[in-house]
């Protein structure tokens, strides 16, 4: 099975002895041992998953990293964060992904209009399984719970992923005002309700919702 | 030991009469005592041959001497400043990861194809930056710049390490470096990993990469 450490914040480190991860394409900075790299068309599940991506704009360009040693992986220096799958499903941003085992199963989803504000399709990539994932954000991404009595909303360009039983819908803050030009730049948020985890950045991608 | 990292990214130099150190020129952020900072028109030591060789290398980052009497510290441009010390070895830098190294050592330059041969001057065109590099050898500390900090991967004659040239800082040791490929003729016909080729790196030494694709 592989193992995946962080070496410092920015550098991910996973072990192989003959077993596979997924990752972002060009994300190696190192390996010892022996590797090899192979793209994967459209990020598995076939043809059907490779239009399925076209389709839906989620095309990760992903490879398949095999081998015996130690691989590094780091993406524009941006913080990664380790989530561990027991079975479970973790909705996350194709953008925003950086490697997973190959055991994981990798889809992809509707997600409504958020994915609309959010400048990255309305389409969202899932993982499934049993393993370990690492998501890259800018700056460190915090860990926020929700649970019933407390839903939380998020804005989209800060939302990295999210996991467990939630159900996310999109509410707008839009009013008259703000196609006066008043707007207070927070036009639209994703409300998380149920029992799960938020995963959000330090900062803001370039969102419609920005500009409201 | 004359660096000492003030935060990731700023160190700080103890500059004592009868020493120097070089710097990039306009890495100085901040001095207490009474130091002073020469533009190095011959771009480091050993005098004008060693200036034309860097400069038709185009490793001519321009450099200062500090002198003087107290302490200075340094950083550039808001990157990862990493503290390597070499204890007689050679470290092979690009010149514009190069913040600040200490007089004592000895500076050159090196062509890639001397190494390596024919690959070792490919290597410098994947990684975009050109056919010669920096060497720095003798007893002393070098400050690095990096995008996103460094981790330091040593080298054993058991594990060579393969580095992506984009993300390659510097190494030292007793190192030998050639451009490796894992790739196979489907990747070579457009449909690329992205992982096109690799810095092969084998012997005794470290290695330090940083953790970004980008140049600074």
């Amino acid at each position: 099975m592989a193992t995946f450490r962080l070496q410092g914040s920015r550098v991910l480190a996973v072990d192989m002895t003959g077993d596979a991860v997924k990752a972002k394409n060009g994300s190696m900075v190192a390996y010892d041992g022996t590797m090899t790299f192979k793209k994967l068309t459209g990020g598995g599940e076939g043809i059907r998953g490779m239009v399925t991506r076209r389709l839906t704009n989620e095309q990760m360009t992903v490879m398949e990293v095999k081998g015996h040693g130690t691989c590094w992986f780091a993406d524009h220096a941006t913080e990664i964060s380790l989530v561990g799958l027991q079975g479970d499903k973790l909705y996350v941003e194709s953008s925003n992904l950086l490697c997973t085992e190959a055991s994981l199963r990798t889809g992809t989803t509707f997600t409504g209009l958020r994915g609309a504000t959010q400048g990255n399709g309305v389409f969202t990539t899932t993982v499934e399984g049993t393993g370990q994932a690492a998501l890259i954000s800018d700056g460190p991404a915090v860990i926020l719970r929700v649970t019933k009595q407390y839903p939380l909303h998020v804005d989209p360009g800060a939302y990295v992923a999210h996991q467990g039983n939630l159900k996310q819908s999109f509410q707008s803050g839009v009013t008259f005002r703000t196609f006066m030009g008043e707007g207070g730049g927070e036009a639209f948020q994703i409300r998380f309700e149920g029992e799960g985890l938020v995963y959000v950045q330090a900062s803001e991608r370039n969102t419609i919702a920005g500009d409201v | 030991m004359p660096f000492r990292e003030v935060n990731a990214k700023m160190v700080e130099a103890t500059v004592q009469p009868g020493t120097k150190m070089f710097s990039q020129r306009g890495a100085m952020l901040a001095y207490k005592g009474d130091v002073s900072f020469t533009p190095n028109v011959t771009g480091g030591q050993g005098g004008l041959m060693s200036m034309i060789g860097r400069r038709l290398a185009n490793e001519s980052v321009p450099l200062m001497t500090v002198e003087g009497n107290g302490t200075v510290m340094f950083g550039h441009g808001g990157h990862h400043v990493h503290v390597i010390s070499l204890t007689g070895d050679t470290m092979y830098v690009e010149a514009d990861r190069l913040l600040a190294f200490d007089g004592t050592l000895q500076q050159g330059t090196m062509f890639l194809g001397s190494q390596g041969g024919v690959l070792g001057m490919v290597r410098g065109q994947v990684s975009g930056q050109g056919l010669f590099t920096t060497t720095l050898k003798g007893h002393g500390a070098v400050a690095v710049m990096a995008h996103g900090g460094v981790v330091e991967l040593p080298i054993t004659p058991q594990r060579p390490v393969h580095v992506d040239p984009q993300s390659y800082v510097a190494h030292h040791g007793d190192v030998r470096n050639k451009l490796s490929t894992a790739l196979s003729w489907r990747d070579m016909v457009g449909r690329g990993s992205g992982e096109g080729f690799q810095l092969e790196l084998s012997g005794n030494g470290v290695v330090y990469v940083q953790a970004s694709e980008e140049k600074l």
